[in-house]
């Protein structure tokens, strides 16, 4: 009889224990580690969003009935720059860069062989006193942003280079989709954008944002070797070896809880928010925006 | 009681079985070392290069910590449970198809006892079987492969979400702390094959159903439309023994999962021990 009661005490103990010890859920977002008192204008916010649609329907690029929203979520966060992929080319730009009253300059990359293209916003308040005034944050870029192509094999990312304050070191962003089908074209591609951002100047801050299509984490349950598991810790641990990411505590950012999308930045970087803007996504969007601030 | 493990114990060790699983293991070993060694050779010899700039795999990220790692982690959830299936799932259902089953039970020894007594020679046996494999490893690790620290990064094996190293010495006491946790998560199949084997007349039929359920809970687990269902499977909570494995041990999560895997252990014995101890034995 003491046998038995001993394994019910042992039962009890361990369903107590598993109770009691049961780990708390993680805090996803994470925006008290920069002390509240510095100024504003020190701090970088950066915005990506693939705004493009999930595989069922027959147009998987933006579609245009969604951009007065995706403007809405621009606008009612404030990014300094925004990251955006597949859209299907300059005209869904001109239109977004509408629906947000022209407070950004934008530009899309070259689509290469790809049918859609990825494009940057920087903030555009030169001169705009008004929105100021609103309390909207500015960037006083003087006229001083550069848009431009970074080739990446038979494709391009798009890249902007601007400063949020003329003291402020220079910030260069760029707006990458890696493939979607083939581990090794992102790797391929990882690395080219990687080297690309590594021969910058110096003193420029670069942000690689974007949707890189891999994921890494612990979440998957495959216990067994693959290439494509391979290529995409090798494309991982390279963006790492030059960058941090930035978006790595913000948690999912796509559907079927995966994170493919996001925000590297320079190892200094001190950041201060990393966040998924969850009910962003309208229509048969498959992604999240990501958000991130960081300390210059 | 002691006498019965002693039993017990020289039954186990005297059974083909029980050097078959040994031996079976040390196979998978100089297969893994093949594989590895041959893969570890093409990715640092110069070629690898060509397709792509940047890899980690480098000679030093290639040693026998990392050879031990892969093997391990690639047999543990697959290949180790079969054998412990095999020897929790024949402890009564052999013994009754032996036909020895009831003369044990005229004995003066309670059920109980003669039913935990099994299951502790199958829990010594298991951390048997672990240690070894994992000794093993390491040391064809060492002799062929060479030493080094422990470099994880996120990505094949989903152990970490960042890279990370383990300094050679302490990735040592991780592999040491692993054979404990790997053995206790084992042991949840044991309870469950224990307890068929208390439920089914024939050996073969306990075994079957507990690799049966064990391997489609564990494919159902790993499949995207299952998700919400994983967090109840119990091969979701057997995984905890590879957090022993991250740099950073996050013990919270591993005393809950070890706790959980306790409340299985338990539930499972009990029930066992229950039914046994009111089953009429008729042969």
């Amino acid at each position: 009889m003491w046998l038995k009661l001993l394994l019910v005490a042992f039962f009890l103990m361990s369903l107590l224990g598993a109770f009691v010890l049961a780990p708390k859920p993680q805090l996803r977002v994470n925006n008290n580690t920069v002390d509240a008192r510095r100024p504003d204008s020190r701090r970088l916010r950066l915005l990506t969003w693939n705004i493009g649609n999930g595989d069922l329907e027959s147009e998987t690029r933006a579609h245009t009935e969604d951009l007065p929203a995706v403007a809405r979520v621009i606008k009612d966060n404030d990014p300094d720059a925004v990251a955006l992929q597949e859209l299907t080319g300059e005209d869904q730009l001109r239109l977004l860069l509408a629906h947000l009253s022209n407070r950004y300059r934008g530009y899309v990359c070259s689509p290469g062989s790809a049918d859609r293209t990825d494009a940057v916003l920087v903030k555009d308040n030169s001169g705009d006193t008004a929105r100021t005034n609103r309390g909207r944050r500015r960037v006083d870029h003087d006229g001083d942003v550069r848009f431009s192509n970074v080739p990446a094999g038979d494709r391009f990312a798009a890249a902007v280079t601007f400063r949020l304050k003329t003291d402020l070191p220079q910030i260069v962003l760029v707006s990458a989709h890696a493939d979607a089908f083939s581990a090794a074209r992102r790797r391929a591609f990882a690395e080219v954008v990687v080297d690309w951002a590594r021969v910058q100047p110096r003193n420029a801050l670069v942000f690689i944002a974007g949707d890189f299509n891999l994921e890494v984490n612990t979440r998957n349950k495959n216990d067994l070797f693959t290439d494509d598991a391979k290529h995409d810790s090798e494309s991982y641990a390279y963006l790492l070896k030059y960058f941090r990411d930035l978006g790595r505590d913000a948690g999912e950012t796509s559907i079927n809880d995966r994170r493919i999308d996001y925000v590297f930045g320079p190892e200094t970087a001190s950041q201060s928010r990393a966040e998924v803007l969850r009910g962003a996504a309208v229509g048969r969007m498959d992604h999240l925006p990501l958000l991130v601030e960081v300390e210059l | 009681m002691f006498t019965q493990l002693r039993l017990e114990t020289l039954k186990l060790v005297r059974s083909k079985s029980f050097y078959l699983s040994f031996a079976a293991l040390a196979a998978f070993v100089l297969l893994m070392l093949w594989g590895f060694y041959s893969y570890a050779q093409q990715k640092t010899n110069g070629l690898a290069t060509e397709q792509f700039k940047y890899t980690y795999e480098s000679k030093s990220y290639f040693n026998g910590l990392t050879f031990a790692l892969y093997s391990v982690m690639f047999s543990f959830s697959l290949l180790i449970p079969i054998f412990v299936a095999m020897t929790a799932g024949s402890q009564i259902a052999g013994e009754r198809q032996a036909g020895t089953l009831r003369m044990i039970c005229v004995r003066p020894v309670s059920r109980v006892s003669l039913l935990l007594s099994k299951f502790l020679v199958v829990a010594f046996y298991t951390y048997l079987l672990v240690s070894f494999f994992i000794g093993l490893n390491l040391l064809v690790g060492l002799l062929f492969v060479g030493w080094g620290n422990l470099d994880l990064y996120p990505g094949p094996l989903n152990l970490v979400d960042a890279p990370g190293q383990i300094l050679r010495d302490e990735a040592l006491w991780r592999f040491f702390y692993a054979s404990f946790s790997g053995t206790w998560a084992l042991l949840v199949v044991a309870a469950i094959a224990m307890l068929f084997s208390v439920l089914f007349e024939n050996p073969v039929t306990a075994v079957a159903s507990t690799l049966a359920l064990y391997l489609m809970l564990y494919i159902v687990g790993r499949i995207e439309f299952f998700a919400a269902l994983r967090p109840f499977f119990f091969t979701t909570d057997v995984d905890f023994w590879r957090e022993v494995l991250k740099p950073e041990v996050p013990w919270p999560n591993v005393w809950h999962y070890a706790g959980t895997c306790g409340a299985y252990i338990f539930g499972l014995l009990l029930t066992a021990v229950v039914i046994f101890d009111r089953k009429d034995i008729t042969n």
